[in-house]
């Protein structure tokens, strides 16, 4: 926190972190859902929560939006610790939960009137606000008018994204907001978190998709058993894990030319011909750290000895890996089991 | 500014409650117009007694006078007072079905038929000889008359006691006041001086019944029903509404989406407590209204007692529904536990049937009951037009336990927002 002094010699605090959670614990009689738990959201920050069901990731998002106590342990939003000034810090989040949570029985523009209303908004600030949102919902005046209980999975999702904008939150809390989408709308909420994001708010994401953190996250925190386990960029935690990216290919024909020139090409580490017992094929396996980087010079490496590419094949690090690392289990089996 | 900031939620949040049960069909039904239905059932079932009409009571009768028959050695065939008893049956405006023979109950056409298949709730046999012996024709061998009793055969219907009782008192009644007749006629033929002591003998009390002055007019049961009605609707509007809303919403999720929003809990409720005060207020004008329209009753309206004592009652029913739909787990269950408690209760409210006809103690738990005071209060007000200071006891009491059940319904329901 900076301390900055005015000419009039008043003092404002500026909070360079819109999240603060100090030491927080919170245990539910015998059980510690979040086991001492500290970190910063800076802000503007698209911050990932990541971890597999019963990680403590719902406990946490609860006591950010006062849901719930911490049993111990402070939480700040916006400079404001939430037991002293719950109201501040509520109108300062807007929060987005997993399911749907409308009034099916009344229509897009009622339930934003409604949570609008909740938000302390009234009169032409309101209905401008509204007409704002529905734009960005991208319904249409007919669909507007019908109820909610009528509307595609992917409108539902797109309102009950609306309803937690209408007060500009400063800070938006985004539980498992792809969860049982097609990809086709998931991508779709993915621009949507995008933009949300070069507007400057600060977002915190939980989720249990390592790609949907990796793609989206400035910062990444990993959660299991009511602590967190890795704090960090995706690239940052990635890097810890020692491991190395492989790509693939399968050419034509192998010739030791292709071997060699392969070898020339910057950031290969190794190359060399391997057989695919499944495929019943041989490949070429080439060694990278950086393997998204270099496959446009590997693809112009093997056109340029005469060599036609069958298929390339991506194989990297992902956070994925840093969960298996760290845990020594493997997050979507986890999941497929509860 | 924040006051009429949380005005403004109170009222956003009443609205939308109110929109959940207005756009729900089902809601409506249960909630609005369930007390409705019972009204009507009950009211054209009963609500009419209390007016001594008999027309509904359908009498078999079996009138076999005009057969003959030996008297005195001599054939007679004469059915005048039978057919007289018939005439007058008939125009004591019961509804007379005629047969020929009693029957059996696999025959046709006969009293014992229509008795088994429930068209007749009663069958009166009159004798063969019902006008013999009532003019005194036997004699004996020196031509005095000999006293012989005429004997009438009534047959009820086994399998509808409460209808045969009914329809065995209104005959029974009857009977006695043809008797009467009869007896007058007879004791009129007498020298005149021994007309008195026949008077006397004949009938040795008399006596007469009739209903006290309560409200300045006659009264019948849908004069006392309509009102009590109110205490139904306490159960159906009242306690089922918040039972349900508050547990809808937490099962849905709207209800944590209002906590996370600046909004205290104590607005949720208020607005919660604002859509069911509506819903109570409109279904008891809906149940006035139907009552005035369907039964023609005639009420006093001293409105701001009405409006103070369903208040009251509401604040109850509401309390009862805070702290079920906290216990509840989710919707289906507040729904069940609603309706488990509202069904039995609403025959000890004593809305429809007098508590007095019940065991002592379903009498002490339905007076116990502060439904059942509402019920009482609005009797008095609305039937017997009392004065306030007659309902006092009722209004203590509603306001005591009114206060009592809403604040442990807040209590229970600031213990289920740590469940959300």
């Amino acid at each position: 926190m900076l301390i900055c002094s005015w000419w009039k010699g008043e003092t404002i605090h500026m909070n360079l972190n819109d999240i603060e959670i100090g030491a927080v614990t919170r245990r539910f009689k015998d059980m510690v859902a979040v086991d001492n738990v500290s970190m910063e959201v800076a802000k503007g920050a698209l911050f990932g929560l990541l971890g597999p069901n019963g990680a403590g990731k719902s406990t946490l998002t609860k006591m950010l939006c006062g849901m719930i106590n911490p049993t111990s342990g402070t939480i700040k939003v916006g400079g404001y610790n939430i037991q002293d000034n719950p109201m501040k810090v509520k109108e300062l989040l807007g929060v987005v939960p997993q399911d749907i949570v409308l009034y099916d029985y009344m229509n897009a523009r009622e339930n934003l009137a409604f949570f609008g209303k909740l938000y302390g908004l009234s009169g032409g600030k309101l209905k401008s606000r509204i007409e704002e949102l529905l734009k960005f919902t991208q319904l249409d005046e007919k669909t507007v008018k019908r109820h909610i209980s009528t509307y595609s999975g992917g409108m539902k999702r797109r309102v009950n994204i609306a309803a937690a904008l209408l007060h500009e939150p400063q800070v938006m809390l985004l539980d498992e907001p792809t969860a049982g989408l097609d990809p086709g709308n998931r991508l779709a909420l993915w621009e949507i978190i995008q933009t949300l994001h070069k507007e400057g708010k600060t977002i915190v994401l939980t989720t249990h998709m390592m790609d949907e953190a990796e793609e989206l996250s400035d910062q990444v925190a990993i959660m299991d058993k009511g602590k967190i386990i890795a704090l960090g960029s995706p690239r940052q935690l990635i890097k810890k894990v020692k491991m190395e990216n492989t790509i693939t290919v399968v050419p034509n024909k192998i010739t030791p030319k292709l071997l060699e020139a392969v070898k020339t090409v910057s950031g290969v580490k190794r190359s060399y011909k391997a057989y695919d017992e499944a495929e019943k094929i041989e490949t070429i396996k080439i060694i990278t750290e950086t393997a998204e980087d270099i496959l446009p010079e590997v693809v112009s490496c093997i056109s340029s000895v005469g060599t036609k590419i069958l298929s390339v094949q991506l194989s990297r690090v992902t956070l994925e890996d840093v969960f298996i690392l760290l845990t020594g289990r493997r997050l979507v089996e986890e999941e497929e089991q509860l | 500014m924040r006051l009429k900031r949380t005005i403004r939620q109170v009222f956003a949040i009443a609205k939308t409650d109110f929109l959940g049960i207005m756009r729900n069909k089902t809601a409506i039904f249960f909630t609005l117009l369930f007390p409705l239905f019972f009204l009507i059932i009950i009211g054209f079932t009963f609500g009419t007694q209390g007016t001594g009409e008999t027309s509904s009571i359908q009498v078999g009768t079996v009138n076999l006078d005009g057969n003959m028959i030996d008297v005195n050695g001599t054939i007679s065939q004469n059915s005048t007072i039978g057919d007289i008893f018939v005439q007058v049956l008939k125009e004591a405006n019961f509804t007379v079905h005629e047969y020929d023979v009693y029957g059996d109950k696999d025959a046709n056409s006969t009293a014992a038929y229509d008795i088994s298949r429930g068209e007749i709730k009663i069958a009166v046999v009159l004798p063969v000889n019902f006008t013999e012996t009532l003019s005194f024709q036997y004699t004996d061998s020196v031509g005095m008359p000999i006293p012989t009793r005429a004997c009438l055969d009534l047959y009820t219907d086994p399998s509808d006691p409460t209808g045969s009782v009914i329809a065995q008192q209104s005959v029974l009644g009857f009977i006695s006041g043809f008797i009467k007749s009869y007896q007058e006629t007879a004791i009129s033929q007498l020298p005149e001086n021994l007309q008195d002591y026949a008077e006397v003998v004949a009938d040795p009390i008399t006596f007469s019944t009739s209903e006290a002055d309560v409200s300045g007019r006659r009264l019948r049961w849908i004069d006392y029903m309509v009102p009590g009605i109110l205490g139904l609707v306490l159960l159906w509007s009242g306690l089922n509404h918040a039972s349900v809303s508050i547990a809808t919403e937490r099962t849905k999720g709207t209800f944590q989406r209002m906590v996370i929003a600046p909004v205290s809990p104590i607005t949720v409720l208020a607005g919660k407590l604002v859509s069911s005060l509506a819903i109570v207020y409109i279904s008891a004008i809906i149940m006035l209204a139907s009552g005035l329209l369907l039964f023609q009753v005639t009420l006093y309206w001293n409105i701001p007692v009405i409006i103070l004592a369903v208040f009251l009652g509401a604040l109850s029913a509401i309390g009862i529904g805070l702290i079920i739909s906290s216990i509840a787990k989710n919707e289906e269950a507040a729904n069940s536990i609603a309706i488990l408690i509202s069904v039995p209760l609403q025959f000890f409210i004593g809305a429809f049937f007098p508590l007095d006809i019940m065991p002592k103690p379903a009498q002490i738990f339905g007076e116990a009951l502060p439904f059942t005071k509402l019920v009482y209060a609005m009797q008095d007000i609305m039937t017997k037009n009392l004065p306030f200071e007659a309902i006092m006891p009722e209004i203590i009491y509603l306001t005591i336990s009114g206060v009592i059940l809403f604040v442990v319904g807040i209590i229970a329901y600031r213990l289920s927002l740590k469940r959300l």
